[in-house]
């Protein structure tokens, strides 16, 4: 009896989510020695040879059907002001992170999946409100394709402080 | 004692459906499950761009030319008949002719593949299919690997030697219209798979294959401009600079990198899946190999 007890006490604890949970990484996955591995085709040769890719994914759910891992759930984030944010660093994350599908002044090859961010402190959001956007968009859009940086761990707090810091300044 | 006995059942009865639940639905995110039709026209109700490239010998020049415009040709001003260019891929179907004539001097490599009296030419038009003594649908890529060895010669699948066998033998069939048949039985279930997994979201970006190629087509990610996936699986094997030659497989690895998402092996079933539902949404559309892609 303790030990269904204390097995259902522990499968309630095990969290939800969890990138890195336990779970094993499925065998499909192209992985060697823990980590993600990238196929190289050589010219003339019947065997495809596997190089370790620039980064690493393998703490993120795959395609596969094995995979037993759980996506972070969207996750609710209450910024405390004040925003003490740094712009500088802002713009520099932005550069790395959003102009992929955000349209940043300056841009010669505008990205369009995202909303434009010209003149963006024209709209006056309130800084929490752009933070949990950033944090985490799915709390708004159930469909939204924004990466959620926070809740993923791509993105620290103070980083999340500094786009928003950028993105309220943009003229 | 009565009592202590059903709160001891309960709780394994609990602790086991917490443990099963935990098990068998791990929480997961779709993108909204977009019907599709099986054949290459049902993108008219997607992107609407297959009036531009739905007749690859006569694509509009200026189309072709206008770099606002030409992703509206879904990149198939790259494959011949338009593209009459040399290119690597040309030297990947010659490799494939050899290797094909090494492989099948007694004829024993295409019956393995599943030719029938004779007719190369309708081989690549009819795969992925159900292949019995594997017992599952494979994609030709797989079966290439696996009837490569039977006779001890190593074909892995993504590999330049397999791929430059699938090329030569999808040249073979050149203007043949992609068929399968997806209706009913293993390849519908492998369709309806496919389906799912192009909609579920994985990676560190939470990406599905959906949240670009079906719900962002036309919209730019800097310099790369997304396009409809109906129609694509008629020009693979492909020539890219980078790859040499890359198979559907490894371009499904090259979006999962691309999207901070661990690629699976090429031959998985997941992509195999995958493989069956783009084949479907290229019904109708004919072959048109060596084609080459940027970079
Ligand atoms: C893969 C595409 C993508 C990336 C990468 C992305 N976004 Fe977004 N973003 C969107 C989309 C699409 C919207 C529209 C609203 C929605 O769907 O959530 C949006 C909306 C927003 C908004 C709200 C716009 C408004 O009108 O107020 C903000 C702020 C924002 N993004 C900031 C960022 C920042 C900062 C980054 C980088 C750290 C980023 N985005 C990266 C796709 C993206
Ligand atoms: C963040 C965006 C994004 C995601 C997610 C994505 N792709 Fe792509 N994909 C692209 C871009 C950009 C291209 C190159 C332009 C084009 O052909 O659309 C491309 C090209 C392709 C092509 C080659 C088209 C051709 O003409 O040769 C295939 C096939 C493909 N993707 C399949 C997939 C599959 C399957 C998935 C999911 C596992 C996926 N993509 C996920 C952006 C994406």
């Amino acid at each position: 009896m303790r030990f269904f007890l204390a097995g259902l006490a522990l499968s309630l604890a095990a969290p939800a989510c969890c990138a890195e949970s336990a779970q094993p990484l499925p065998a499909d996955a192209s992985v060697s020695g823990g980590k993600t591995m990238a196929p190289q085709v050589i010219v003339n040769s019947g065997r495809l040879e596997w190089a370790p890719y620039k980064r690493d994914y393998t703490r993120w759910l795959t395609l596969s059907y094995q995979d037993r891992r759980a996506t972070p759930e969207p996750t609710r984030f209450e910024m405390k002001a004040p925003l003490a944010g740094d712009k500088a660093r802002g713009k520099k994350l932005a550069w790395e992170w959003c102009i992929a599908c955000h349209t940043l002044p300056g841009d010669e090859w505008p990205g369009t999946v995202g909303s434009p961010m010209a003149h963006y402190k024209q709209f006056k959001h309130p800084d929490p409100l752009v933070f949990q956007q950033i944090f985490d968009a799915r709390i708004f859009n159930p469909n939204t394709v924004m990466p959620a940086f926070g809740t993923f761990g791509l993105l620290a707090e103070q980083d999340i402080r500094d786009l928003v810091a950028y993105l309220q300044n943009i003229e | 004692m009565k009592t202590r006995f059903s709160l001891f059942a309960a709780l394994i009865a609990a602790s086991a459906a917490v443990a099963t639940f935990a098990q068998e639905i791990p929480y997961r995110e779709y993108e909204p499950l977009d019907p599709y039709e099986p054949v290459v026209s049902g993108d008219l109700k997607l992107s609407g761009t297959y009036q531009y490239w739905k007749d690859p010998a006569n694509l509009d020049y200026r189309m072709a030319g206008n770099p606002d415009e030409n992703w509206k040709l879904n990149w198939k001003f790259m494959d011949p008949p338009f593209n009459q260019a040399v290119h690597g891929g040309h030297f990947a179907v010659d490799r494939g002719e050899k290797l094909f004539r090494q492989l099948n001097a007694r004829g024993r490599f295409a019956s393995c593949l599943g030719v029938r009296n004779h007719n190369l030419q309708n081989l690549r038009a009819g795969y992925p299919r159900w292949r019995a003594d594997l017992k599952h649908v494979a994609g030709l890529e797989e079966v290439i690997e696996y009837c490569g060895g039977k006779q001890g010669r190593v074909l892995q699948n993504g590999s330049y030697d397999n791929s430059s066998l699938s090329i030569y033998l999808a040249s073979l069939g050149n203007g043949q219209p992609i068929n399968i048949d997806v209706a009913s039985g293993p390849m519908k279930a492998a369709y309806e798979r496919g389906r799912r997994l192009f909609h579920t979201k994985a990676g560190a970006f939470n990406f599905a294959c959906s949240s670009c190629h079906t719900h962002n087509i036309g919209k730019r990610l800097r310099g790369n401009v997304i396009t409809t996936i109906y129609g694509d699986a008629a020009h693979y094997p492909v020539y890219r600079t980078q790859y040499m030659l890359q198979s559907l497989h490894l371009r499904f690895t090259e979006c999962n990198l691309d999207t901070r998402t661990q690629p699976l092996l090429p031959g998985s079933q997941p992509y195999t899946d995958l493989e069956v539902f783009v084949t479907a949404l290229t019904n109708g559309y004919p072959i048109s190999v060596p084609a080459e892609r940027d970079w």
